[in-house]
């Protein structure tokens, strides 16, 4: 407590403040939720530092001045209290200077607020007319991607396979909201045969929103599971938002990957596809080791063998309905071998490297159930000549279902049965721990994940694989 | 609340090599100890003068690669250590004059060469009763001492390279004297070696008695005791990393990747990452450059280095740690002994994160041992109970 007060009065006080609303992505809720659990604001710039963007600076100096003039004031006060025994001028003198740090730090939403009003609304607002009319005057097919996991990988393996027999354009990284979504269409030449639009579901309604301003023509539906719901509350809710893409479609040309959670919103004219086929080709021969996966696909006499970079059974759902529809959409088969062939683990996701003689599946850009139950399972199948180790902080965002959640992926840690489980000391670990009774390994509970991400080397030696999945940035830990 | 035991790790030194033990000490020793979250660990740093620092600051490399240790050892009071049925540091504490102490319950010495590797340190940490890690007195001393690690190895049937030793002062009284006995005994190519030196310091390879000349003043600089050996022929380099007490464990037989031309002096080593090796394929670059590891020989010769090194390390009393290096006559299959290194450099951590330990692992293990071999030798009886000062 007098830690937390005492951080409060340090001079680098006002910069951890908008560091934690950069931080936050200048979103105020997880701003004020992550200032009420602050203890010690000397320690919230932890794995980064403030990026002095324009924004920042300028956010900056007008704390200081705040903070400044609040204290000029509250020293006056005092001094008219005294020497001119102006009413209440001594408590109120010495209020307005303890009470500072607690004033600014909400004052400092209010510039944001009145950017958003004046500025982002109506851009955005802007940006979605300019992108609706340049995405409904493209000639090529528009391909929507969305779901609650999975999105930029299938994105990334759409471009990868079809871009060997067609001009293909996809939206960049995980920019996935309407701003970049009229970006991308500003960059557009119009020749392009395939376009692939990234859907980044955050709250209720944005997906439909999207599909209106973008107009698809496909739409692929890479899962649903629990994520960001401390905004959609119930993952029914989330996958009403996603379906809200196969509705704009009305059911044409709408591909569904068909895991535990979409059974509710499926209706019979959407193409389902799972590790089994899709498409009327069906899987088998599935290999996967740490060079990476192969597989079979056949319909009827023919027969596609397909070697991928990637690794993990997980990974064949996508790659098998990638190849299909590009054989759909008139590749050759020997396009799509090649296109599967030059498909690569993408960075922190499923990433395998060596490091002091270990081998490191890195997963941390993943952050949802499924994948912690894909990474479980491959950690299973992989042969370890020493040491299985898992490690992972748990997952963000899942409001209600926080316990439930965990429980399940103590539970598929569990099955899973590494040698060592190193969890991060946080707000989840408990839950996890409860999902793991019975686990006879052993159990590390990390105080500082920086560190251990930082010193993985002297933990490992040959022989040892190591599966992380997921990281949390400062805003989470 | 269980108190956390103190481990003084103590590095640096007046040695030459100094810089090598800084860099095991804060790399492969302090780092990996912190890790294990189980010890309060505290960077006891000797300065080339001898002096003694203890401080928290010290485990940063950073104040050693940027030169900046001068202005600190300049502002900072040397540190002193008391010795009260244990060991103590004692430093002062900035506030009111006050002296600030830490209980070291065992010591890890990252100490290389002399006055730290070679059987010093370790007698002053036994006068103390405090267990440390790595050999012992007499292990330390042996080993460290090339002509003396030799004759042990001799009367106990190890095989080794023929050789000739003698005092810096012999070379300096009768040095034509000593070159026509070297001619006599020895044919050339021949290496020339400081006897206490470690890290390939001070050593060269001489092919002609121009060379051999250069290569004596060259060890007499640095030593006052100078050993002369043959060249092994067709020779394979090969060193072995061994831990335990009374039962060793090897990790990897490792080969370093050099021609003999390019013997693995001290510059090879450390300076350029190895890059004089001519490795082939398969060659690991560890803290010691390019290397095999495990060594590419057909297993008969692999198994008889191993077990060869293996006595080496029991032969000389070698506990906790040690590296034993061979050479092996590749031709007629023959393996000898060469010499021991009772602290590896970096404590030959890559040769056992390829063996399957890691470096938290490898410190943990080396603690273990030390606390073995303390109590061992706690159970001991060093006393005996006589009338003799009574009688005086």
């Amino acid at each position: 407590m007098i830690k937390a007060l005492k951080s409060m009065y340090n001079l680098n006080y006002p910069k951890a403040l908008v560091y934690m609303l950069q931080a936050s992505e200048y979103k105020i809720r997880p701003y004020i939720a992550w200032l009420h659990r602050t203890k010690d604001f000397q320690k919230v710039m932890h794995r980064r530092q403030l990026d002095f963007t324009r924004a920042a600076r300028l956010l900056l100096w007008a704390l200081r001045l705040g903070i400044l003039l609040q204290l000029i004031g509250g020293i006056l006060l005092i001094y008219f209290g005294i020497w001119h025994r102006l009413a209440g001028g001594v408590p109120f003198g010495v209020a307005a200077i303890i009470s500072y740090p607690f004033t600014w730090a909400y004052l400092l939403v209010v510039p944001l607020l009145i950017g958003r009003a004046l500025v982002e609304i109506p851009a955005e607002a802007q940006a979605g007319h300019q992108s609706q009319t340049a995405f409904a005057s493209h000639p090529g097919k528009k391909i929507a991607v969305a779901g609650s996991y999975g999105k930029t990988t299938m994105k990334e393996l759409l471009q990868t396979v079809l871009s060997q027999g067609l001009t293909v354009a996809a939206t960049p990284a995980n920019r996935n909201v309407v701003r970049s979504h009229a970006q991308f269409a500003r960059r557009l030449s119009g020749n392009e045969d395939i376009l692939i639009i990234e859907y980044g579901e955050g709250a209720p309604g944005d997906v439909a929103r999207f599909a209106r301003l973008t107009q698809p023509t496909h739409a692929v539906i890479t899962g649903l599971a629990p994520a960001h719901l401390d905004r959609y509350k119930t993952l029914a809710a989330a996958g009403k938002d996603i379906f809200a893409l196969a509705n704009y479609l009305k059911g044409k040309n709408v591909f569904v990957h068909k895991d535990e959670n979409v059974e509710p919103f499926l209706e019979k004219d959407y193409e389902l596809f799972d590790v089994h086929g899709v498409l009327g080709w069906r899987v088998s021969d599935v290999k996967v080791s740490l060079e990476g996966t192969s597989f079979q696909l056949s319909k009827g006499a023919e027969h596609l063998k397909l070697n991928s970079g990637l690794i993990g059974a997980h990974q064949v759902d996508y790659l098998a309905f990638v190849a299909a529809f590009a054989l759909k959409l008139g590749l050759s088969t020997e396009q799509v071998r090649e296109g599967v062939a030059k498909t690569v683990p993408f960075e922190h996701r499923m990433q395998p490297y060596k490091l002091s003689g270990a081998w490191i599946i890195d997963d941390t850009y993943n952050g949802n159930l499924e994948g912690i139950r894909a990474g479980t399972r491959l950690l299973k199948t992989l042969p370890a000549r020493r040491r299985k180790l898992y490690v992972t902080p748990g997952l963000v965002d899942q409001g209600e279902e926080t316990a439930k959640v965990h429980h399940t992926i103590g539970a598929l840690i569990k099955e899973a049965d590494p040698d060592v489980v190193v969890l991060m000391k946080n707000s989840v670990a408990q839950y996890i721990q409860e999902g793991l009774q019975g686990y006879k390994g052993e159990l590390i509970i990390e105080p500082d994940p920086l560190e251990f991400y930082t010193n993985l080397s002297q933990f490992v030696a040959e022989g040892d694989l190591v599966m992380m999945q997921n990281d949390w940035p400062d805003n989470y830990a | 609340m269980v108190r956390m035991e103190s481990i003084a790790v103590i590095f640096g030194g007046r040695s030459a090599e100094h810089d090598v033990s800084v860099v095991t000490a804060l790399a492969s020793v302090i780092k990996p100890l912190e890790l294990t979250k189980k010890y309060r660990v505290e960077a006891v740093y000797i300065a080339k003068d001898g002096a003694w620092y203890w401080d928290d600051k010290l485990k940063d490399i950073k104040l050693f690669t940027s030169g900046e240790i001068q202005n600190y050892l300049h502002r900072t009071q040397p540190s002193s250590v008391q010795f009260d049925g244990g060991m103590t540091l004692v430093k002062a504490s900035g506030i009111a004059g006050r002296k600030q102490h830490r209980k070291i319950d065992l010591v890890f010495p990252a100490m290389h060469g002399t006055y730290g590797e070679d059987g010093a340190l370790m007698g002053l940490l036994d006068m103390a009763g405090v267990p440390y890690v790595g050999c012992g007195v007499s292990a330390a001393a042996i080993c460290m001492n090339k002509v003396l690690a030799k004759r042990v190895a001799l009367g106990s049937g190890i095989p080794i390279s023929k050789y000739v030793s003698f005092a810096k002062t012999d070379l300096e009284r009768n040095a034509s004297g000593l070159l026509k006995l070297l001619d006599k005994e020895l044919r050339f190519p021949v290496f020339v070696k400081p006897a206490h030196l470690g890290s390939s310091i001070g050593i060269s390879r001489a092919t002609n008695e121009t060379e051999l000349r250069n290569a004596l003043e060259v060890a007499a600089h640095y030593d006052d005791e100078v050993l002369v050996e043959e060249e092994v022929p067709n020779l394979i380099e090969v060193t072995l990393p061994v831990i335990g007490n009374e039962q060793p464990q090897a990790a990897l037989l490792e080969r370093p990747m050099t021609k003999a031309e390019d013997f693995f002096d001290f510059e090879t080593k450390y300076l350029q990452g190895g890059k004089k090796g001519k490795g082939k394929g398969g060659g690991s670059k560890g803290a010691q450059g390019y290397s095999q590891i495990p060594a590419d020989l057909p297993k008969g010769l692999y198994s008889q280095a191993e077990k060869l090194g293996l006595k080496v390390y029991q032969v000389m009393g070698c506990s906790g740690i040690a590296r034993i290096d061979m050479l092996i006559d590749e031709k007629a299959g023959s393996v000898y002994f060469n010499e021991v290194n009772p602290l590896p450099g970096g404590l030959y951590a890559h040769n056992w994160n390829k063996a399957g330990m890691s470096n938290v692992e490898l410190v943990q293990r080396l603690v273990g041992f030390a606390k073995e071999r303390h109590a061992a030798r706690q159970s001991l009886t060093t006393t005996f109970g006589t009338n003799y000062l009574q009688q005086f």
